[in-house]
């Protein structure tokens, strides 16, 4: 089951590490290895962690097939290791994996006879040993699970044979019915239940700006009738909310959807509807430079009498226009309509006092829509006084066309730069308009990141057990054919996409140079530079360097050596590809 | 305009100037009227709520007063006098008295009464400011905010910081002023080294400056002491005032609403929701007055015939259809059944047909239910007093008046109700003193003379009663009471078996016992013929105000359940033909359905992960789950990241850096 879900994404990231560079490994996997998630439902709940010592990888030969049948309790069992790691199992895998591997190898290895055999039988002890581990491991998480969710069935699985085609654990995707709010909690919580998938989402399936408002406008909201009888329904509590406000309640609208239109609405129809309209100050809370500074200059412009000089902090100001409202009462009270006063400029320290301030005025009329479900925790009980509230819910299901920014808002939810100044597209316009030689450096550059990056992916997925095999390209011990296949594995699977195999190669021995470190050494991409004829002198390069510093597409870092590295700021890996594709 | 940051509204266009001044149909209609009426009763239950909040500081308003008075006229010695005044934990208590103290004071020429708050100012500096700034009274000039080294000139000389007490104390020789009062709002929220360096700061002064502080405290004077740095405490010298605390602020102002003559009654389910919460988030009083003129608005806004409780109401000035919905009111439904049953079909034909009979009636039957309602009150008074003095000799809470009037309204002090049974029977064994406070409690002017006067002929025999008894020097005991029966343990055939003896009573004693019987039916035939259920009384709906839900709708939101509603059950809201659960699954919980709106299909496919989720792998089960709508697949791209933007500026999801690609699950469902 795990497997099946396994994308293509995830098979070449699996594969393109050097470690696992066996062509027979790759033809001869499972089928089920290949299939793309189909299933909706299950797709989330238990997706698929693979064991970091790639022990799933199928050997044709019968002794493997022992292992196949094994393997995913494996996994299970290095699941449960991330919870509690003692070293003395630890260091156990690392001995199992290595006697994992002298089995692999012996097909390819049957030639030489000799002490192989008792290689292998050794490998074969320990491997018995794992089982058992493994089947003890299991009983501790079916316990704990059973444990956790006390009116769910008893746990199906037990024991050691299990139907590969099965899910790892069945969870009900909602919790028993009637649990107390505490349990609920940690039904919610359980260990183990957090386990997804490494795929990773390419850039360039997330729609940039102009995609997604053609994409976006093209939609027709099948709720469209729906929505609006909605609206309609807050509507008729237009008049009831007049009422409410005249007797000196203030409003606050709450409920999924934007309620901008809505409130614009009602302003439209106080307007209208008033024998003397009111003036009405509205504010867009979710407009990110805000400053309670515009909103009380604002309110002192339309109060104050035009020759008034305005003092410059906010509370000066907020203190000048109460006192003229004391002194000088409108006659229908100043309607002040905030949207989004939840949103994160006005949640800041002083915003919320200040504004309860406002509205605890008698002359202030404050209507407010709030968009979080913890609105409520903004104002402390002397604050709520001053507010004075009175609630509505208007669910009003319309899109937050106006408050959110969609594309930057979920580019800033996965870390990523879009279309900022140094953003990727930022990048790209400017190095279109610098010289030839300006390009080729920071490709260099680009490339050299990229490398460096596979590398630390690499550490990271393979954990502390390849040391071995750095020690072993270290020591110059790797051969050169070995070298070259990674060469080719590494960057071309990986992006799909013909690359110069010299720089290839470079990234290779790059990776070698300065492994587990962000960016590249200052000296490294100098001599890469000249190596290219992209400058002559240290100076030229300091020059180019500069122009990139200025538009902030590099910085530089001191790392725990004291040497000064150089990295590209802000982008991920996906991103820093796509600069490259533009590049070359 | 959305992309403004604030602006002042401009309707667009002239179009629809006039369109919407339509008058209001149907029931509607009568709005006017009911809205006067609302005013006018309004402002009466308001009045009488403030009477009685001001009447309860009184007590500590005078207290303080003179407080500061003696602090005035005695020489100042080295120590700051100080009232602390404990509030309990709702501090705006504090605040009333203070806000009261302060416009009797300041309206004496020689002395200046100012307060500050933790929110004053963050420094000693702001502070002084604050301080010297109030006092004088003066006008701060636009731009000096934060120019510390703004100076004022003096007549003699030196210039000051404009945070210098010299300035005060300037201030107060000029004016001879007596006295400088300073409350303090909230000293738990002051920084306590801030409020220790202020305290004796203001002591090092007060042979120039008579300052007197007045710091409210929510806990307790011990706590405040150790938070003041020694030298501080050194400086004051204090005296404890207690200020009403507002549990019994609540109480009383329950009563003022309901004590003269209201025009409606908040009933037993309203009174217990808005109680229940001034307790569990410590509301201040303002907000209890706040729900009751809630309560008066929806009555008055939302329920038309409430225009029959207008005083001067006239048949002819309630239109037409306002019978026709009085006539579908439920309990003048059981009235005519009630009729019906009595074999009296005319008389309702009669209501059904004329409207002006049905007037008759309703204006009659309100006037007596508003009478039966007060005349409920003396009673709950009277089962208070008796709760009080029965209870008296062991410690138990004694009945506060909210919950009586609670249980009155709930109809659940009627003659057979346990409780009353539980009271006659505690006062059938209960000893003569304390049937004697019974007997006097009766004294109460709005209880009906029948009912006194038989009280008073009871007291008259008790007294006789107990003075031959005193005359030989015994208690007079009931039949009823314990003390006067044995228990007797024997052990026949290895079984034990209880069996009560009682006493044998003297002739006096039996009189006693006969005199209680005859109280204790009094007492339950008054509070039977007082204490009605107003639930079954015709009418009750105009008179008495029990709906829950626009109260607790309107002020205690439940925001986050109702997000979640949205996004989990958008049928729930939408009420669209197309997500709603089919037959087949009805009951069951709401499936996901590609009809339903993007981001509540994210939200619950969101519900169904862990506490990390893969983007990619939520992308796919939305593409999933949306594709079976016939959109291409950009089109749901835009949908999926729409809905991600969503979720994340509803709180839902947040960034993490501890997997590629990943997104944190913030909220739990139900939690």
């Amino acid at each position: 089951m795990p497997k099946r879900r396994r994308t293509d994404n995830a098979v070449e990231e699996e594969e393109s590490t050097p470690q696992k560079t066996r062509r027979t490994a790759q033809n001869d996997s499972p089928p089920s290895n290949a299939t793309t998630p189909s299933n909706r439902k299950s797709i989330l709940k238990g997706t698929p962690t693979r064991g970091p010592n790639g022990t799933s990888v199928v050997e044709p030969t019968p002794k493997s097939l022992r292992k196949v049948l094994f393997s995913t309790p494996a996994e299970k069992a290095e699941a449960a290791e991330e919870q509690e790691t003692p070293t003395a199992t630890r260091n156990d895998r690392s001995a199992r994996r290595k006697s994992a591997r002298t089995l692999q190898k012996q097909p390819d290895d049957e030639s030489e006879d000799g002490d192989v055999a008792q290689d292998t039988a050794l490998a074969e002890a320990i491997l018995d040993q794992e089982d058992e581990i493994v089947g003890e491991d299991e009983e501790e998480v079916v316990v704990a699970d059973a444990s956790s969710q006390p009116t769910a069935d008893t746990p199906t699985k037990r024991g050691r044979g299990r139907p590969r085609g099965r899910p790892k654990k069945e969870r009900t995707p909602s919790p028993p019915p009637d649990l107390p709010p505490h349990e609920l909690y940690f039904f919610q919580n359980r260990a183990g239940a957090n386990k997804t998938s490494a795929n990773t989402l390419a850039p360039n399936l997330l729609l940039n700006h102009e995609d997604y408002l053609t994409n976006i406008n093209a939609y027709k909201d099948p709720h469209e009738q729906d929505i609006k009888r909605l609206a309609d329904l807050h509507k008729r509590a237009f008049d009831q909310w007049t009422f409410e406000r005249e007797e000196g309640f203030n409003l606050c609208l709450y409920g999924y959807g934007s309620k901008r239109q809505l409130l614009m609405d009602y302003a439209d129809h106080l307007y209208h509807s008033s024998p003397k309209p009111p003036r009405i100050v509205v504010v867009n809370g979710y407009t990110p430079g805000l400053t309670l500074r515009d909103i009380f200059t604002l309110l002192a412009k339309t109060v104050l009498p035009k020759s008034t000089k305005l003092p410059s902090l906010p509370v000066p100001l907020l203190d000048l226009v109460l006192t003229h409202l004391t002194s000088n009462p409108p006659s229908p009270p100043i309607t002040l309509l905030v949207h989004s006063l939840d949103s994160p400029t006005l949640r800041r320290a002083p915003a919320p006092a200040l504004l309860g301030r406002l509205a605890a005025h008698p002359f202030i009329s404050f209507i407010a829509s709030v968009d979080t479900p913890q609105f409520a925790l903004l104002w402390p009980p002397a604050l709520l006084r001053q507010y004075n509230w009175l609630y509505h819910d208007t669910t009003t299901f319309k899109p937050y066309i106006a408050e959110i920014d969609v594309v930057e808002e979920v580019n800033a939810l996965l870390g990523r730069s879009g279309r900022k100044i140094g953003g990727k597209d930022g990048v790209a316009f400017v190095l279109k308009s610098l010289p030839e030689n300006a390009r080729n450096l920071f490709r260099i550059l680009v490339i050299e990141q990229l490398g460096a990056m596979s590398h630390l992916e690499a550490d990271a997925t393979l954990g502390g057990g390849d040391v071995e095999d750095e020690d072993e390209g270290m020591l110059g011990v790797s051969d050169d054919e070995d070298a070259a296949a990674e060469a080719q594995a590494t960057p071309s699977r990986r992006q799909k996409r013909g690359r110069p195999p010299k720089k290839a190669k470079a990234a290779v021995t790059k990776k070698v140079v300065a492994p587990a470190a962000e960016g590249v050494e200052y000296r490294t991409l100098y001599h890469k530079a000249v190596e290219e004829f992209v400058c002559s002198s240290e100076l030229s390069f300091r020059t180019l360097l500069k122009e990139f510093h200025d538009h902030q597409m590099v910085e530089s870092r001191k790392d725990g050596m004291g040497v000064e590295r150089l990295f590209v700021p802000g982008m991920g890996r996906g991103e820093l590809e796509g600069l490259l594709e533009e590049l070359v | 305009m959305e992309y403004e940051k604030c602006y002042v509204y401009e309707p667009e266009g002239q179009g629809p100037a006039k369109r919407r001044q339509i008058e209001p149909q149907g029931l509607q209609a009568s709005w006017k009227l009911r809205r006067e009426a609302y005013q006018a009763a309004w402002r009466a239950q308001k009045a009488q709520i403030d009477a009685k909040l001001s009447d309860l500081n009184a007590y500590a308003v005078r207290s303080l007063t003179a407080f500061l008075d003696e602090a005035a006229q005695s020489p100042q010695s080295s120590a700051i006098p100080t009232a602390i005044l404990s509030t309990g934990p709702e501090a705006s208590s504090s605040t009333a008295v203070t806000e009261q103290l302060s416009r009797d004071q300041n309206a004496q020429k020689c002395r200046v009464f100012l307060s500050i708050s933790a929110s004053t100012g963050p420094n000693l500096k702001a502070l002084l400011k604050a301080i010297i700034q109030k006092a004088t009274s003066r006008q701060e000039s636009p731009d000096d905010d934060d120019e510390d080294d703004e100076v004022t000139t003096r007549k003699k000389g030196a210039k000051l910081l404009n945070y210098d007490l010299q300035l005060l104390a300037d201030y107060v020789s000029e004016r001879q002023l007596e006295q400088v009062a300073i409350a303090v709002g909230d000293t738990e929220g002051f920084d306590s080294d801030l409020l220790s360096e202020l305290v004796e700061l203001l002591g090092y002064w007060c042979d120039r400056i008579p300052v007197v502080l007045l710091l409210s405290v929510a806990t307790s004077a011990e706590s405040l002491q150790q938070r003041l740095s020694r030298s501080a405490v050194r400086c004051l010298k204090g005296q404890m005032f207690d200020v009403a605390a507002s549990a019994i602020q609540l109480e009383h102002a329950l009563e003022a609403v309901v004590a003269d003559h209201p025009t409606i009654w908040p009933g037993s389910d309203l009174i217990g929701l808005i109680l229940e919460r001034q307790s569990d988030y410590i509301q201040s009083i303002d907000s209890f007055t706040h729900a009751i003129q809630y309560t008066y608005m929806s009555h008055y806004s939302a329920n038309a015939l409430s225009i029959l409780l207008i005083p001067s109401i006239k048949f002819a000035n309630i239109p037409p259809d306002h019978f026709e919905a009085l006539r579908n009111v439920d309990s003048f439904r059981q009235h005519c059944r009630g009729i019906l049953d009595d074999n009296q079909a005319s008389r309702v034909r009669e209501l059904l047909d004329s409207d002006e009979k049905l007037f008759n009636l309703a204006a009659d039957s309100i006037r007596d239910l508003r009478d039966r309602l007060n005349s409920m009150l003396p009673a709950m008074k009277l089962l208070q007093h008796i709760q009080d003095i029965l209870h008296s000799y062991p410690v138990t809470p004694t009945m506060p008046f909210s919950k009586a009037y609670k249980l009155a309204m709930a109809g659940r002090l009627t003659q057979d109700s346990s409780f009353i049974r539980s009271m006659l029977l505690s006062v059938r064994k209960s000893q003569q003193h304390i049937i004697g406070q019974v007997l006097q409690a009766f004294n109460i002017s709005s209880i009906p003379a029948t009912f006194r006067s038989q009280a008073e002929t009871l007291g008259k025999e008790l007294i006789r009663l107990s003075a031959s008894a005193a005359g030989e020097n015994v208690q007079l005991r009931s039949e009823e009471s314990v003390k006067n029966s044995t228990l007797r343990t024997t052990v026949v055939a290895q079984k034990v078996e209880l069996s009560k003896q009682k006493a044998t009573l003297s002739k006096r004693d039996e009189s006693y016992t006969k005199l209680l019987r005859r109280l204790s039916d009094l007492l339950e035939r008054y509070f039977g013929e007082a204490l009605v259920d107003p639930k079954t009384c015709l009418f009750h709906e105009l008179v008495v105000y029990d709906l829950r839900s626009p109260y607790r709708d309107t002020f205690t939101p439940r925001p986050r359940q109702a997000i979640e509603r949205a996004l989990a059950t958008p049928h729930d809201y939408l009420d669209c033909d197309c997500c709603g659960p089919d037959a087949a699954s009805r009951g069951k919980e709401m499936m996901l359905a590609s009809s339903q709106p993007t981001t509540a299909v994210l939200y619950q496919l969101y519900l169904e992960s862990g506490s990390l989720i893969n983007v990619n792998d939520l992308r796919q089960a939305f593409l999933a789950v949306t594709a079976e709508d016939g959109r291409s697949e950009e089109e749901n791209t835009a949908l999926f990241q729409r809905a991600l933007a969503e979720l994340r500026s509803l709180g839902f999801v947040k960034g993490t850096r501890k997997r590629a690609d990943h997104v944190a699950k913030v909220a739990w469902r139900g939690l």
